[in-house]
């Protein structure tokens, strides 16, 4: 067996939890945090390194039996649609930390553990080749997640947390049942990429795919299970609000691409339409809710719903276009919207407001701020030169060529992110400074910057020459596509 | 009966007599224990049940019939008792400190749980529905004593009476059907039974039979409709009593359910519709009634009974899996369940009682080491990975699936998402409140070592499972 790569990125956080529970004074901790997922954040990168983009199977293969009474083995593995999460997750994960320095004096220890279970078990979301330790992952992170809200967030966060936690039980325990229903259909196996070769009988595959869907649909969140976001978001502290929409979002997109389309092709066929429908729904409806708000939180927030609408849209147009177009666009998101958090929570750490009312003439107290704030603004609303307008772009041509009336509805979306983003910043930045006259605001510090900065490049980076990003994953997904049509084609 | 059989026999049934002659000892040796010295009581106690734990574990190679067929000692039954010691030693561990708190440390209480251990040790190994009467009512005499110790305490006696009657109801209920089996067959032997019936196994006199022996076994387990004494015996009953009877007793009365359950007999009366609706109903009734409750002793009684429905649902599935899921189940429910126990316990110190769940408000920022690992027992009971609780739920899920009542399984699953709102509320007030009053729990080295074991077992079960997994596998009877 070749060397463990990918074990050790995912158990370097989770020996950094126990690392810091042992440590005393909150500064020894946050440096130990900020010290593990630096490392992580460079065994991402040297896998990355490593990724053979010639392949478009299953990379650095490890596994180990676990339970063997139950065919359940501890195996890990990446392909072109999982390495650009793994490394996304370790990056956020790093920025959390630092956006957390200052902003959480209160049982740091506590935060950091969580943090880093956190990011333990996103990385073994991403990495899991067993359905089995997939679902461990993906139910565990309730747990420090539930804390992140419940514990550190707003005024509110006792009621976001329950609800965040809830619906996604809720969601997740029928997406068990189905993976014990699968684990039977496939022989008694949670191997995943066994289960990826399993010819299922149409029926059987529509009730799991709907068992699937409401578990993924519950973490995208589409319309009408996206209650629990906006809540969530609101109330998490900046760093929880980073790694919700930054990553865990992802989760419910990655569960789509890793299991409704090739283990239930004929399914994710037949119901293409319905999932793209659902998904142009998300596009509009986001959007124009987060036309609405006043809270600088929420608007980011709802156009999260919004975005996400694009990524479901991309999957379920089963092509090329679409497909790459919504996995770079969930990388794209992940940086993008991570850092619109980190600058409301910047922002918030100075003001104690949220209210885009309150704020106005940000711009010439803040500069360096306000020139950062503009570039992750015009990368949301997919300016070409930022890395959203590729993905966007290319989700677009794949959602017209799927259906044309769809695709027509999504524009509408992209129509509406620019609409209430340039208002934000508008009322934000621009004008006569009634910021300065009622707050201290100092601009960003070194520290800041460190969150800020690799950001900012990877907007630019995958904005103007895409290139090595879609070569990472430009095999997989052909080779995605081909399991879907070979079978799914059928119906 | 011969020398020689009498002798093996006898064998068999070793660690019983061990657990009551030490029992006995102690009894007579625990008045001239001086006062201040009764920390001697728990250790001899605790030798005791090690001393039978030992030779449990030298006859656990294969099936040993004893006692001309009325009792047994294999691997199914040395699984249970494992159980069975396991809950009785931690009870021990815990109830030095508070027992000494509430003031009713003599030695009748440690000799009381001893003979309590011995009946359920032969439920697990007793094959005909007269032995099984035998233990089952050593164990519950003791327990309703147990339970009305507190006796300057109203609440306790109230507990303890209500017990004593509705439970020797359920006994009455219990023993008429036995005589209905002996009448109707002519046996009392679980594996004579079946053999036994000429004609229809459908005869209405025998389905009103075994309907009276389920009435009797489910009243034990708190399942609905029999399920009304729980909340009050155990908000009743002093708290390391509550815990000890919310594992241990549940747990033998499990092994006797499956027993006679999964008996030809009683398995081709289709008597799995009626367990399924049990099943469905106490776990909704535990799940939605515990939503609501203030004190945290009453929210565990419901959440006992929510976790009986569960593990029914393993008897449901019935075959080698089903039987090994509830096995598993009830190993990993004792180690969450004392746990959380043991944290509640360990509340109890000079006027402050732990049961109020308001009490926990800010618990986590003057003992955050504490509330982690409540934190832990909660999770582990609302069945979140990666602890030991979410695997308990996991294989009796795969064993339903398996057998292909997906419907239940999806029904099982919705109740617990139920569930695990009332533990994250605890939670909720633990780590998302501000603290009101400060206290001190009694964390003696006892009681530290107990919240260890648990947590050892919670966590450990949870990532590890391989190996448990196969000795409930292994220990399971069935096909």
């Amino acid at each position: 067996m070749a060397f463990p790569l990918l074990s050790l990125i995912v158990f370097v956080p989770a020996a950094g939890a126990a690392v810091v529970m042992l440590l005393r004074s909150d500064d020894a901790v946050r440096w130990a945090a900020l010290g593990f997922t630096l490392l992580d954040l460079g065994l991402a990168i040297a896998m990355l390194a490593g990724f053979d983009t010639g392949i478009s199977g299953m990379q650095f293969v490890e596994k180990r039996v676990w339970v063997p009474a139950l065919g359940i083995s501890f195996a890990l593995g990446v392909d072109g649609i999982s390495a650009l999460f793994v490394f996304l997750t370790t990056l956020l994960g790093w920025i959390s930390v630092l956006a957390s320095w200052t902003a959480i004096d209160s049982k740091v220890k506590l935060f950091m553990v969580s943090l880093l279970a956190m990011q333990a078990l996103m990385l073994g979301v991403f990495s899991a080749l067993d359905l089995f330790l997939f679902y461990v992952c993906w139910e565990a992170m309730l747990i420090p997640m539930y804390l992140i809200i419940g514990v550190w967030g707003g005024g509110g966060r006792v009621y976001a947390a329950f609800k965040f936690f809830l619906y996604t039980l809720a969601g997740s325990l029928l997406f068990l049942i189905g993976v014990i229903v699968l684990y039977f259909e496939g022989g008694r196996t949670f191997d995943i990429p066994a289960l990826m070769a399993l010819d299922l009988p149409f029926e059987v595959q529509s009730w799991l795919f709907f068992a699937f869907l409401v578990a993924f649909a519950v973490k995208v969140p589409m319309v009408p299970l996206h209650t629990w976001l906006p809540d969530a978001h609101v109330q998490a502290p900046t760093a929880g609000s980073i790694i919700l929409a930054g990553v865990l979002l992802k989760m419910g997109a990655y569960g789509f691409l890793r299991f409704s389309l090739p283990m239930l092709p004929e399914a994710s066929v037949y119901y293409s339409t319905l999932m793209m429908a659902l998904s142009a729904l998300a596009i509009v409806y986001g959007g124009l809710l987060a036309l609405a708000q006043d809270d600088l939180k929420k608007l980011v927030a709802y156009s999260s719903i919004s975005h996400m609408g694009f990524v479901t849209l991309g999957i379920f147009a089963l092509n090329p276009l679409g497909l790459k177009g919504s996995i770079l666009q969930m990388f794209n998101h992940g940086v993008t919207t991570g850092a619109l958090f980190l600058f409301v929570g910047l922002i918030y750490e100075r003001t104690h407001t949220r209210s885009i009312a309150d704020y106005g003439g940000l711009m010439k107290v803040a500069p360096v701020y306000t020139g950062f704030l503009a570039l992750f603004v015009l990368s949301s609303m997919a300016l070409p030169g930022t890395n959203a307008f590729v993905g966007e772009l290319l989700v677009l041509s794949g959602g017209f060529a799927a259906n044309l009336t769809l695709g027509a509805a999504a524009v509408l979306g992209a129509l509406l992110s620019a609409a209430y983003l340039l208002g934000m910043y508008r009322k934000v930045a621009l004008g006569p400074s009634s910021v300065g006259a009622r707050f201290k605001v100092r601009d960003v510090n070194g520290r800041e910057m460190a969150a800020i900065l690799p950001l900012a490049i990877f907007v630019l980076w995958v904005g103007l020459y895409p290139k090595p990003f879609l070569a990472i994953i430009d095999n997989s997904v052909t080779h995605l596509l081909q399991q879907v049509h070979d079978r799914g084609d059928g119906q | 009966m011969t020398a020689a059989v009498l002798l093996s026999s006898l064998l068999a049934s070793l660690p019983e007599i061990i657990v009551i002659t030490g029992a006995c000892i102690l009894l007579i040796a625990g008045q001239f224990v001086p006062k201040g010295q009764e920390a001697v009581l728990v250790w001899a106690s605790v030798a005791v049940v090690l001393l039978a734990a030992l030779v449990t574990f030298t006859l656990s190679g294969g099936a040993q019939p004893a006692y001309a067929g009325m009792f047994v000692a294999d691997p199914f039954s040395v699984f249970f008792k494992s159980v069975f010691y396991l809950a009785v030693i931690l009870t021990f561990l815990l109830s030095r400190k508070y027992t000494d708190i509430e003031g009713i440390g003599g030695s009748e209480y440690y000799v009381l749980l001893l003979l309590a251990l011995a009946g359920m040790m032969i439920m697990a190994s007793a094959t005909d529905l007269l032995s099984i009467y035998v233990g089952l009512e050593l164990m519950v005499l003791c327990t309703y004593v147990l339970t009305g110790f507190l006796r300057r305490e109203q609440r306790s006696n109230e507990a303890a009476l209500k017990y004593v009657i509705l439970g020797a109801i359920s006994t009455g209920i219990f023993l008429y059907g036995i005589s209905l089996i002996y009448g109707l067959t002519g046996t009392t032997r679980l594996d004579g039974m079946a053999a036994a019936v000429t004609g229809d196994p459908l005869d209405p006199g025998l389905l009103l039979a075994v309907v009276f022996i389920v009435a009797g076994l489910v009243f034990k387990i708190g399942a609905v409709p029999f399920h009304m004494w729980v909340p009050d015996v155990y908000e009743g009953a002093p708290t390391t009593i509550t815990a000890f009877m919310s594992v241990g007793p549940k747990a033998a009365s499990f092994a006797v359910i499956l027993r006679v359950f999964l008996n030809p007999l009683v398995a081709g009366s289709n008597v799995w519709i009626i367990l399924a609706v049990i099943a469905v109903v106490t776990m909704a009734l535990g799940s939605f009634v515990a939503l609501v409750q203030d004190n945290f002793k009453r929210l565990l009684a419901y959440s006992s009974i929510a976790h009986a429905g569960f593990a029914i649902f393993g008897i449901v599935a019935g075959g080698a899996d089903g039987v090994a899921s509830v096995m598993l189940y009830l190993l990993i429910y004792t180690f969450m369940n004392l746990g959380i126990f043991g944290a509640v316990i360990m509340m109890r110190n000079g006027n402050f009682s732990g049961e109020v769940i308001e009490d926990y408000a800010g618990f986590a920022k003057l003992h955050p080491g504490l509330a982690l690992l409540m934190l832990l027992y909660l999770f582990s009971l609302a069945g979140i990975p990666p602890t030991a609780g979410f695997f308990a739920k996991f294989y009796v899920l795969v064993a339903l699936v398996e057998r292909g009542f997906v419907l239940l399984a999806v029904i099982a699953v919705l109740l617990s998402a139920v569930a695990a709102y009332f533990y994250i509320r605890v939670v909720m007030v633990m780590f998302m409140r501000e603290p009101e009053r400060v206290f001190e729990p009694a964390l003696t080295p006892l009681v530290a070592a107990a919240l260890a074991v648990t947590a050892a077992g919670t966590v450990g079960i949870g990532l590890f499972p391989a190996w448990f997994l196969r000795l409930a596998q292994q220990s399971a009877f069935g096909g």
